[in-house]
């Protein structure tokens, strides 16, 4: 695997290069924060804004979250992990970015770390890839022959459970929530405005953090996820009250995924799977 | 505050059998902004109409429930009701208690207990109810008719006659459907040609309909009145402007294909009409026997062609129809008898089903109304099988309808063509139709052998090479049996289209568990579907005889006519609209909308719903992640509030 270090000098010559040569008025990539373990999202807009810029084993969050935010036509350059490309492919698909208007800057990576718990951030809250599904270019190494595990091995005790024994689960869990909202605001699926969960007319659910309200938002935003979570994992990292949301989305991912033979994210020429119908398609939902 | 009248409905002893009727009112009395709550025996009766709107004025009612029976009987009636009354229509709710609670139970604390919550929660709704006004739409005068059986032909002239204009769209190159296989039909014997081709004539002559043969639906938009259909042309490779008939090409083609027309029984011409009376006369090529499409060379046909109608150049074409109203007919095919080894269909050239066998007796079929086996000779004796695969829960529960009366058929044709013994292997027989039984009776007095026993097993005889061996139990002797026979006839399950999935996803049909399309209602609304402005005719919707399938065209007809009829008509006010200010632009009520209704405006980043489209589905609703799509007359804060009500429960 190409060194960290040279990612970073990577990103920086392509991101000079492309606000040089006028090709984006934007780079999404990731900036200097309070210390080296928390860098922070970073919107390269300038050639000077380039040096700002950092790539280390910390800089796991999700930059598509930020794609929505421009206006449409706007040409951005997007550095992006293995499952930050699937949120891209997945915004692609739900036609809120185009693709004409996107440099993929594509990182293939390994042994990226939780800057919380320094642990390394693997299939077990996040996608389990390396490589980027797409990009335009690629700023260092295929990384090949690395230990590949599936997202979905987390998800053997936790099928374990029966299904009072998960009820109680996520009850005890979500009384944990504080609605912070900061999974919402991490997740590059999320761009609802608004939320239905900010909404008063029909008031969906109590907007205290309280146990029926926490359930519903939670089990309403699971469900809106369901076939388009790309499995980052960035929801779980960002929850101050770590709460292990990785884990029903792998679970309904998972489910989809055998169910329509579909995962989310990883082809443009895929059609969101929930709203899509194909004739071929399983019949065991309704069953 | 709303002023609420309650009406709960005895339906005879429907309801009033497993709900206590009289404790449902008083308990609708108690409940909040209900004004007046009654209960009455038959509530669609004039008196019960007359007590509503009574009420309404007296009580100066401004939203009124009536709980009865399901809302596909009598919403329509309880809304004339009430706007006569001076109120809009829909401000009337309708609770069902009868399918949904007195028909399904038969413990009455259960059922009042029901309805007391299904009624809590209308109360809850009714409250949120606003006014809405019906659309009113153009209307299309023009009819389409998909399938040119005796179904399709039969409605497309019965419209065409009434000066409407008709497309009668068919899959074939010719039209008549398996009518114009047969050669008898029951239980009078007459020709079946004689009576149908007449009808194919009148087809070919009308001024009013557009005949499209070779041609299949690709595309359903729109809504009724007003349907948006494209249909693809296959390609022919034959100009039928320019082609003349004379029929030179079909006799110079070296090409053989297996004819389809003769149930495979025999080969024709890759350039070819399937049989003499076919409309329109005009050959098509096929593509997968032709030569010069196999080998690159030959063209033939060109060469003796003096209209210069061959043209191998020719693509598959589109084709757009605007119509207001659709009747689908497509008929029916055989199952497949193959799978069912132990009949040995596929396997022994003896074994026969029925569509070959009516090709045998025609005197336009492959022997030319000679019956004769594959290997040339006349059969000695014949064993008619019936029930293959249909009343037979590993395949097919229903019944077929047809398949005693076409054996009793067959077995006449086969005494008056042969000297052949016939046996008749049967569950019972079935003859309930006018002149059918007198049939039976006409067939026992010819001599034909009836066996009350399901022919369990066609073997291969060991001691005469090429006989076959029918096992079976006669269930009235209680003895096992083996006949030797030389030829055995099977009377295949008759079975949906092999495409009626596509037919079905095109224009929004529900199929039952076979794949019949359904009918609105079996009884009252027995061509209709669950898509307006879609009717269904003939065997496309179950088993039935020519007389049924012909019946059921002219009501389909008339059925098609009562919207074409008018200039105008008027729309549920039940559809969706979208909030822009919520909308989050996921498109996902553009992807899930089965009539095309929503669309994406890209500039405004907002989806925006075409009305005149809308069925109020509400699909669209469901699946908005923001809640910006409300579905009128059934909004969220309206759903939410009778979930409320019901969940108090």
């Amino acid at each position: 695997m190409t060194e960290f270090k040279k990612i970073e000098e990577n990103l920086k010559t392509e991101a000079t290069r492309l606000l040089k040569e006028g090709l984006v008025t934007v780079v999404l990539a990731y900036g200097k924060g309070f210390d080296e373990n928390h860098p922070m999202p970073y919107a390269a807009k300038t050639i000077a804004d380039v040096e700002n810029i950092v790539f280390n084993e910390y800089c796991n969050y999700n930059m598509a979250r930020y794609l929505v935010r421009y206006p449409q036509g706007t040409k951005i350059a997007i550095a992006v992990k293995a499952a930050d490309s699937r949120a891209v492919i997945q915004l692609i698909q739900e036609e809120k970015v185009k693709r004409e208007n996107l440099v993929i800057l594509g990182i293939p990576v390994q042994g990226m770390k939780n800057p919380k718990t320094g642990e390394i951030i693997d299939s077990k809250t996040t996608c389990g890839m390396y490589n980027p599904v797409l990009y335009d270019l690629l700023l260092g190494e295929e990384v090949h022959g690395a230990k590949s595990a599936s997202p979905y091995d987390v998800l053997a005790e936790y099928e374990k459970m029966d299904k009072e024994a998960r009820w109680e689960f996520w009850k005890k869990e979500f009384d944990k929530c504080i609605r912070c909202y900061a999974c919402r605001k991490a997740c590059p699926m999320c761009y609802c405005d608004p939320c239905f969960i900010d909404q008063s007319k029909p008031k969906w659910a109590d907007k205290a953090p309280q146990s029926p309200g926490n359930m519903m938002y939670h089990l309403t935003r699971f469900h809106h996820l369901a076939g388009r979570c790309i499995d980052c994992g960035e929801c779980s990292r960002a929850c101050p009250v770590d709460i292990p949301l990785y884990l029903f989305h792998k679970k309904v991912a998972k489910e989809c995924e055998e169910m329509f033979n579909q995962a989310a994210g990883m082809s443009i020429e895929d059609k969101p799977v929930l709203v899509d119908f194909r004739v071929e398609d399983s019949d065991k939902i309704l069953e | 505050m709303s002023r609420i009248g309650v009406f709960v409905c005895h339906c005879g002893l429907n309801i009033a059998k497993t709900v206590r009727v009289s404790e449902l009112a008083e308990f609708a009395a108690t409940l909040p902004d209900v004004v007046v709550a009654r209960d009455y025996k038959f509530m669609c009766s004039t008196p019960g109409q007359e007590m509503i709107q009574h009420d309404i004025k007296k009580y100066n009612l401004d939203r009124v429930i009536v709980t009865a029976c399901s809302p596909l009987m009598h919403e329509n009636t309880f809304r004339k009701v009430i706007e006569n009354a001076g109120l809009n229509q829909y401000l009337l709710t309708i609770v069902n208690i009868r399918e949904q609670v007195s028909w399904v139970t038969s413990d009455i604390e259960e059922g009042t207990a029901k309805s007391k919550a299904l009624l809590n929660g209308a109360v809850y709704r009714a409250r949120l109810l606003a006014p809405l006004t019906s659309r009113v739409i153009d209307v299309n005068p023009d009819v389409m008719v998909i399938g040119a059986g005796i179904a399709g032909i039969q409605a497309a002239l019965e419209l065409a006659n009434t000066g409407k204009k008709v497309y009668l769209v068919e899959k074939n190159s010719t039209i008549g459907g398996h009518m114009a296989q047969f050669d008898k039909t029951f239980p009078t014997l007459d020709c079946s040609a004689c009576i149908l081709t007449p009808k194919m004539d009148n087809v070919l002559q009308h001024k009013n309909i557009s005949m499209l043969t070779y041609c299949e639906v690709t595309e359903v938009k729109g809504y009724v009145g007003n349907f948006d259909i494209t249909i693809k042309q296959k390609a022919r490779y034959v100009d039928h402007s320019k082609c003349n008939a004379c029929l030179a090409c079909t006799e110079k083609c070296p090409g053989k294909g297996i004819s389809e027309w003769d149930e495979s029984l025999v080969k024709r011409k890759a350039i070819y009409i399937p049989f003499p009376q076919a409309v329109p006369q005009k050959p098509i090529i096929d593509k997968n026997s032709c030569t010069y499409f196999l080998k690159g060379k030959c063209r033939l046909c060109e060469k003796v062609c003096e209209q210069k109608a061959i043209d191998f150049e020719q693509q598959d074409s589109f084709i757009n129809v605007k119509v207001g109203a659709v009747i689908v007919a497509t008929g029916y095919d055989l199952m497949d008898t193959k799978p069912l080894v132990q009949y040995g269909y596929g396997k022994y050239p003896g074994v026969y089903n029925a569509l070959e066998v009516e090709r045998l007796f025609n005197s336009a079929g492959p022997t030319a109304g000679k019956v004769t086996q594959r290997d040339g000779k006349e059969p000695q004796s014949i064993a008619i099988l019936h029930c293959i695969g249909s009343r037979d829960k590993n395949y097919h529960e229903h019944c077929s309808r047809v398949c005693c009366m076409y054996s009793l058929k067959f077995a006449h044709l086969f005494k008056e063509k042969t000297s052949a013994d016939v046996y008749q292997f049967y569950i019972d027989m079935r003859a309930a139709g006018k002149g059918y039984e007198e049939f039976y009776n006409r067939l026992l007095e010819e001599n034909v052998k009836f066996i009350r026993g399901k022919g369990a097993r066609v073997t291969q005889s060991t001691e005469e090479p090429g006989r076959l061996i029918v096992e079976a139990e006669d269930t009235i002797t209680s003895k096992f049996m083996k006949l030797p026979v030389d030829m055995v006839v099977l009377s295949p399950a008759i079975v949906p289209r092999a495409d009626y999935k596509d037919i079905a996803r095109l224009f929004n049909l529900s199929t039952d568990k076979q794949g019949f399309f359904m009918e609105r209602h079996p009884k009252i609304a027995p061509l209709s579907t669950m898509s307006e402005g879609i009717f269904i005719a003939g065997v496309c919707q179950g088993p039935k005889d020519i007389p049924d399938t012909v019946a059921q065209a002219l009501g389909a007809a008339a059925e098609a006519l009562t919207i074409v009829v008018k200039d105008k008509m008027e729309l549920e006010a039940t559809t969706a609209m979208v909030n822009p200010a919520s909308c989050c632009g996921c498109q996902n009520c553009v992807r899930v909308c089965p009539y095309g209704a929503p669309a994406f405006n890209y500039e405004k980043r907002v989806s925006e719903i075409n009305e005149a489209l809308c069925k109020g589905c509400g699909l669209c609703a469901s699946v908005c992640p923001s809640s910006a799509i409300i579905a009128r007359h059934f909004t969220n804060e309206q759903v939410l509030a009778e979930m409320e009500g019901l969940m108090e429960f």
